[in-house]
């Protein structure tokens, strides 16, 4: 048989693929109920915190106040890298942990379809697939920050915490953390690369890493290296919990280039391990 | 110029080789049926031209230049195990997704026409995860389409089928291929449907290439043997098996008699010793018959 038509071959460009794919992901991500619920987890759980907080138990004894400032739901007074108590822990930096289960499905869902197999055959390039589902699951949990802003405040003014804050501070901090959501993303979809086979185990590493149990050993080093604790802000968590009621510019530039820089290196090394590795 | 040219290609998992020299040729515009047993490497070789698995050695060739080529990679369709579209969207939303992927312009044209291709313009609208098995091979048919690729993949699609789907399906190749301008590269186990359409064969065991052939290859190959009944079956068979070294019984309550004779032959000898045929024929063994001989090491 001979070919009634000739073949013309045409490299797609790099901003026509990523472009294609950005779409696509951004397509299901509205359109699909998973982005919508984990909103609204983000929104619901300082609501629980802060009414956990004011909630009389069986003897009638209300708790202690976790907190003393509607903000502190947001963001701790200062960087507290390793913390004491949970009202220390339980504030913005969540998103990331409940991030990561959001991550881990919405690319196991990649793998389970058959998706993936779909676009590593015809144009699609491992890098591109790597920055599209960072730069995607970086938009939904900046979206969760902002939900969970949203939640926290309400929840604190109705529980009758302090208003009071310096407002530059504040929306700092807020942002630092919204950019912190690239490193993470990064991270949990470079996870999901690593476990791509076994889903469960995708999970419950991006929760792992997530809940920031590892900046412990970090503090522990730093701490016998005599280093300054500020070191720690080179990390994912650490600068996460840099992004403080206290921050400043430099806060929210510091975070800015340890989560691009994260990004990059949990790009390059999980486009590396799909260019090494099988596609199932 | 063909479609995909494989030269000596391997690939081993740890210490087991899945595949080992493997020498392969899909001709343009031909239905190429890939066959072998489960576990021979059929599925292995595909995940490595369409660039899913990494070659541990050899040379994977599409239409003249490397497979991992991102210019030749999008002139290739697939449809591997899952066809990747997401269940809660639609068949329609689904397709556009891919289209988008592809950076098709006239998107919408496009799936409605191969939607029409693959009789599933009808089903658009129905969400992706009620669709039947057979739908469901059909969308992936029909993604594997979008972006007019010239090179299909088509891992074991009539799986699961039944007879009207294995009939639309055969019906969705044939039309595939009409315009000349696409291969297919189509591996099944449904060996009787694969003959119905396939042009040419490649034979794969323990992840060799054991033999290439075209249809008429095939046909020319395959051996004839006389199928007839008689009154008395069982003995029929006995004095036959004393004079001819294979007789079988097929399903259909025949006695096959695969040895190089004529029915005029056998005709006289069951009458010599008193039995009378009711009714004779010729035939060629079909394909599956083929494979089977080939796998015992039979012509």
């Amino acid at each position: 048989m001979e070919m009634t038509q000739k073949l013309t071959f045409e490299s797609p460009s790099f901003s026509k693929r990523l472009k294609g794919m950005l779409g696509v992901d951004f397509y299901r991500l509205f359109h699909t109920p998973l982005f919508y619920i984990f909103l609204a987890v983000a929104a619901i759980i300082p609501a629980m915190v802060s009414a956990m907080t004011v909630m009389p138990d069986a003897n009638g004894n209300v708790m202690e106040p976790l907190y003393s400032n509607v903000w502190q739901i947001i963001a701790t007074d200062t960087p507290l890298y390793v913390v004491n108590t949970i009202a220390e822990y339980a504030n913005m930096n969540m998103v990331f942990i409940f991030g990561g289960i959001m991550v881990s499905i919405f690319i196991g869902h990649d793998y389970k379809s058959g998706y993936v197999k779909q676009l590593f055959t015809t144009h699609a390039k491992k890098q591109d697939y790597m920055m599209s589902k960072s730069l995607v699951c970086a938009f939904a949990m900046a979206c969760m920050c902002v939900s969970y802003f949203i939640g926290g405040t309400l929840a604190g003014l109705l529980v009758g915490y302090s208003l009071e804050v310096n407002p530059g501070s504040l929306l700092l901090a807020i942002l630092g953390k919204m950019v912190m959501s690239l490193g993470w993303a990064s991270l949990y979809t470079f996870l999901n690369v690593i476990f791509r086979r076994y889903f469960g185990v995708s999970i419950v590493s991006s929760f792992f890493f997530g809940t920031g149990i590892l900046i412990i050993g970090a503090a522990a080093i730093v701490e016998d290296l005599a280093l300054p604790t500020s070191f720690l802000n080179l990390f994912l968590y650490g600068s996460s919990v840099n992004a403080c009621l206290t921050s400043n510019i430099g806060t929210f530039i510091t975070c800015s280039i340890v989560s691009v820089a994260w990004a990059m290196i949990y790009n390059v090394a999980g486009t590396r391990l799909l260019y090494k590795s099988d596609v199932y | 110029m063909n479609a995909v040219e494989i030269r000596n290609l391997s690939k081993n998992f740890g210490p087991k080789q899945a595949v080992c020299g493997l020498d392969m040729t899909v001709p343009m515009g031909a239905i190429y049926g890939f066959i072998g047993e489960n576990g021979s490497g059929k599925s292995t070789t595909e995940k490595m031209i369409c660039g899913l698995i990494p070659t541990s050695g050899g040379s994977i060739r599409l239409y003249d230049r490397d497979h991992t080529d991102p210019a030749v990679r999008a002139k290739v369709g697939v449809l591997i195990e899952a066809p990747g579209c997401f269940p809660g969207l639609s068949v329609w939303e689904n397709m556009m997704l891919q289209a988008a992927n592809l950076d098709i312009p006239n998107a919408e044209e496009e799936v409605v026409k191969v939607l029409k291709l693959v009789r599933m313009e009808g089903a658009a609208g129905n969400k992706y995860k009620n669709c039947s098995l057979g739908m469901k091979q059909r969308i992936g048919i029909a993604m594997a389409l979008l972006g007019n690729p010239t090179l299909l993949v088509l891992d074991e699609p009539l799986n699961g089928l039944d007879a009207d789907g294995m009939r639309i399906m055969r019906e969705v190749l044939t039309d595939i291929i009409k315009d000349g301008t696409r291969s297919i590269l189509v591996s099944s186990h449904l060996l009787g449907e694969l003959q119905k359409v396939a042009t040419h064969y490649g034979i794969i065991r323990h992840g060799k290439m054991i033999c290439e052939m075209t249809a008429e290859e095939l046909d020319a190959g395959c051996r004839t043997y006389v199928a007839l009944q008689t009154g008395d079956r069982n003995r029929s068979k006995a004095l036959l098996s004393c004079k001819y070294s294979r007789v079988e019984e097929d399903e259909a309550g025949y006695l096959r008699v695969y040895d190089r004779t004529t029915p005029e032959e056998i005709v006289t000898y069951l009458y010599d010793n008193g039995l009378c045929v009711t009714e004779i024929k010729t035939d060629k063994i079909g394909l599956e018959e083929y494979y089977i001989d080939l796998m015992r090491g039979g012509k």
